[in-house]
């Protein structure tokens, strides 16, 4: 053994601590951190593939995403609209009834994640640039739990702005840092 | 026997540890996020996008006008509203604070009472039994009725609350609160009215003026319009030709205002108005500037000794000379009466002295003078008018002498700001029953037996007739900007739904709720600026730009009265022995808790003071060389006694201040009135003398203390060293500053 560290009393405790501080943060991040297949795990097991195999388009529900920054989430009342005579005795459907009855919001998990230093404006690449959900959300369509389906890293971004007729402005770091 | 840990042991531990470390490493853990849609959505919103409401600042009763970011039902940032001619977009700190009114922790969830009174057990009640027992005590109690109000108390409250009084004949509400009482609007009112025939609150064009004397008047700080006047000096520092004007604060601390002037000049408090008179006679004594103002200062200065002035005010006679040549000569100067001038026992002949100097000037609606706005063109919008202290005894002898059985406060608290409180609590304990309509629980509403908490600003109707106007009529809308944050009622609401049970007062309260009623109030305003024809068009055209005004700014109203007689200036009434109280006591208004009613924000209590960078404190400012003499350092804890109460606090040493003056902020010192206020400070008002009232207004700047050291000392919240600015001071090597 190679003798590292003095053979003292109190050096041994030092590291001893230090480890077990070090176990204990390890631990934090093990039970309190979700995986992506846990966040994905949803309030009411909604599936994007029955919707749209009824020809019903993302923009019904998520009708923001034309004229906002954020594409925001259906309103419960939007969902009960259908549902109140559609399928009414399916299990999950039941559920949305109950956050009807009560009138409380559904906690969907969000399922793509920006960080927060990046401003994103759905508006822009849907209703200016006019790009198909599908080109950043994946085939969301044949999905029957939604998953993220790119890393929506910086690279990302810029693969796609680097390629447009106005890269030099797209690709300025105020763009998308403002 | 423990087993002895060995080093393998440890290794083996890290070699665990370091691999949980990597594994959960590879679980990729993600940021975790609920998203919660509406479960009935509004119309018109749209996530991610903010909504903008316009609306009334209530902070103060300067009327500012505010636009509020709401974004999904939450107001999220207050701002000056751009198109409000009264503060143009610009808003102050306590503006900005106004969420935390909205979002306060200890606001009051619904209607409580308590058994007995002051013990501050509440119990809830429905609304429907607040309701009942105050319609049951109103309709006992015929005309024997008082309502308490609050200079912020919605115009329309004011109106709905004098109909129901005149209803069942008791006298109109009194509106009296420590803003008021402490900037003196009544004796400004008085004043304008003795020398320009006009009763209303003067506003000073600083914008346009090229030498602006202020008598203790704190601009910047909270002085009728302290928004609208950082404003003005901004153009009044940046004029035509690069000229940027000439500010003198004359008064006994520099304050934010003294701190922005080009000169300090440190009078002894009270003789404001012997300056003021002896600039008066300089002027028509030694004929310095344009004839037509030596001949209006011959007809109205009286004679004074200019070295006796000198010498009572502590300012070398050249340099009276000086003031007044640089007065008399400059195009277009003004002088400004403040609160320091306001808030002495001789208050109206002190102020008339100031005000003489604009008459000589010939300031009058003239650009960069004194002027008075006309009232808007519709008689029933009322600004309510402030009450003077002689109001305020007559009620509570009223009170004390059994003929009130129902009290009602509404955005007041005179527990806590009266002067005279030990009184008002007597009689107060003489009224059969008190109802409160404070949102949270104030020193007043501890004493309340019925508490109906109303909504808060932001999430009321109302309106505010604006005054000072600077020269343009405004009626400031306010709307509710989000959805009330708990189940409460307006305050005119539940006025409106209890006259329906009072036969004397049922016809004249006859609208269903207020809204009806500031419809019709507001119908009777003409077109304005924004335009539009038809009730519910020129109706939602007030609440979108955030009130009326006109579309061309009227003229001034009519010339001053002439041939005023002689004005003399006052001598000084101090209150207390010198020999007994040395030091001369300077409060002020704090310029974010301002009379006591901010400090229930933690925003204000944190925002450090701006000249001292206190925060959450209360604090006595003695100059360098008197606390040299006294012994004392920055945190020792003093005994401030006065002929009428004795109060605690920590040293702030301040080389801005007089050596014979000690200032104190308002404020602090509250035993109610939620977490952030409760038991912090002390409050200056009770070294006020308690019998106020003989001249009809708060008499506060002309009182003498005495100052001891306790012996103990406390750490001081200050965010600043003051060790630069104590160069030139003989005990700079003191340490502790």
């Amino acid at each position: 053994m190679l003798k590292l560290l003095p053979r003292s009393g109190l050096w041994r405790w030092v590291v001893g601590v230090f480890v077990i501080a070090l176990v204990i943060v390890a631990a934090y991040f093990i039970f309190t951190s979700r995986t992506e297949a846990q966040s994905t795990q949803q309030p009411i097991a909604f599936n994007h593939q029955v919707m749209v195999g009824m020809g019903i388009g993302c923009l019904y529900c998520h009708s923001d995403a034309r004229r906002s920054p954020t594409a925001g989430m259906p309103s419960v009342q939007l969902c009960m609209g259908c549902h109140k005579v559609i399928d009414p005795q399916n299990p999950e459907i039941v559920k949305l009834a109950a956050y009807w009855q009560k009138g409380e919001p559904i906690p969907w998990q969000r399922v793509n994640v920006l960080p927060r230093f990046v401003y994103f404006s759905h508006e822009v690449h849907v209703s200016v640039a006019g790009i198909n959900c599908e080109k950043c959300h994946g085939d969301v369509a044949h999905m029957t739990v939604d998953k993220p389906v790119v890393q929506m890293n910086m690279g990302w971004c810029l693969g796609c702005h680097e390629k447009q007729p106005n890269a030099a402005q797209l690709t300025d770091c105020v763009v998308c840092h403002q | 026997m423990a087993r002895k840990l060995t080093r393998r042991d440890f290794l083996r531990i890290g070699v665990v540890g370091a691999s949980a470390t990597v594994l959960a490493g590879c679980k990729f853990p993600r940021r975790w996020e609920v998203l919660e849609p509406y479960v009935t959505p509004p119309e018109e919103q749209l996530s991610g996008q903010p909504t903008w409401y316009a609306s009334t600042c209530r902070q103060c009763p300067a009327g500012c006008g505010i636009i509020v970011r709401v974004m999904n039902g939450r107001a999220l940032k207050l701002e000056g509203n751009p198109e409000h001619p009264l503060n143009k977009g610009k808003l102050c700190a306590r503006g900005q604070a106004g969420l935390q009114v909205l979002y306060n922790p200890d606001r009051l969830e619904g209607p409580v009472r308590q058994s007995k009174r002051g013990s501050r057990d509440f119990q809830r009640v429905t609304w429907e039994a607040g309701l009942n027992t105050l319609a049951e005590k109103l309709g006992a109690a015929g005309g024997s009725v008082a309502v308490w109000l609050g200079s912020t108390t919605s115009g329309h409250l004011y109106d709905l609350f004098q109909r129901f009084l005149s209803a069942v004949g008791a006298p109109a509400p009194l509106v009296f609160d420590l803003y008021t009482a402490f900037h003196g609007y009544t004796v400004l009112q008085q004043v304008d009215q003795q020398l320009f025939s006009q009763a209303q609150l003067p506003s000073y064009d600083l914008g346009n003026a090229d030498v602006v004397f202020s008598f203790g008047a704190d601009l910047f700080g909270t002085w009728l319009s302290s928004v609208r006047y950082g404003y003005e000096f901004g153009q009044f520092r940046s004029q035509e030709l690069g000229k940027r004007g000439l500010l003198v604060a004359l008064e006994p601390r520099t304050s934010l205002t003294a701190a922005k002037a080009d000169k300090w000049v440190p009078l002894k408090p009270g003789t404001e108005a012997l300056v003021a008179g002896a600039i008066a006679s300089l002027i028509a004594s030694r004929g310095f500037g344009p004839a037509e103002r030596v001949d209006r200062a011959k007809a109205l200065a009286g004679s004074v000794d200019v070295n006796a002035v000198a010498a009572a005010a502590d300012v070398p006679a050249d340099e009276l000379v000086r003031l007044a040549q640089i007065f008399v000569q400059a195009e277009r100067p003004v002088a400004i009466p403040g609160s320091q001038l306001t808030g002495q026992p001789n208050a109206a002949e002190a102020s008339a002295a100031v005000q003489v100097l604009n008459l000589i000037a010939g300031n009058f609606g003239q650009p960069g003078g004194v002027s008075f706005t006309q009232a808007p063109p519709a008689a029933n919008l009322v600004k309510p008018p402030v009450a003077t202290v002689s109001d305020v005894n007559d009620l509570i002898s009223r009170m004390a002498a059994g003929q009130i059985q129902v009290l009602i406060v509404h955005g007041a608290n005179p527990a806590y700001e009266l002067p005279q409180k030990d009184a008002f609590m007597a009689a107060l304990g003489k009224v059969p029953f008190v109802v409160s309509f404070a949102p949270i629980v104030d020193e007043t509403a501890a004493f309340a037996d019925l508490i109906l908490p109303d909504r808060t600003y932001l999430e009321s109707w109302g309106y505010e007739v604006v005054s000072p106007a600077f020269g343009t009529p405004i009626v400031g809308s306010q709307q509710p900007v989000v959805m009330p944050v708990y189940d409460l009622r307006a305050a005119g609401d539940v006025l409106l739904t209890v006259a329906k049970a009072i036969p004397a007062a049922a016809a004249a309260l006859h609208w269903n709720d207020e809204v009806e009623f500031l419809k019709e109030m507001i119908a009777q305003l003409p077109a304005g600026a924004a335009g539009g024809s038809g009730s519910s068009v020129l109706w939602s055209r007030f609440l979108q730009h955030g009130g009326w005004w006109p579309a061309q700014v009227p003229s001034q109203p009519a010339q001053p009265a002439a041939n005023l007689p002689a004005i003399s200036a006052p001598a000084p009434q101090y209150q207390g022995e010198e020999s007994q109280y040395p030091f001369f006591l300077h409060p002020y208004m704090s310029m974010f808790l301002s009379d006591g009613r901010g400090a229930n924000q933690p925003w204000l209590q944190g925002a450090p003071d701006t000249n001292t960078s206190i925060s959450w404190q209360t604090w006595v400012e003695i100059n360098p060389t008197t606390a040299q003499k006294l012994g004392l350092k920055k945190g020792d804890i003093v005994r401030i006694t006065s002929p009428f109460g004795s109060m605690e606090a920590g040293v702030y040493v301040y080389p801005g201040i007089r050596p014979d003056t000690v200032a104190i902020p308002l404020g602090q010192g509250h035993t109610d009135y939620g977490r952030y206020a409760r038991n912090r400070g002390a409050n200056v008002l009770r070294l006020l003398n308690p019998q106020q009232g003989a001249e009809g207004h708060l008499d506060w700047s002309t009182v003498r203390v005495k100052v001891e050291p306790t012996g103990r000392r406390m750490a001081m919240a200050t965010f600043e060293w003051t060790e630069g600015v104590m160069e030139g001071f003989p005990n700079k090597s003191i340490p502790g500053y």
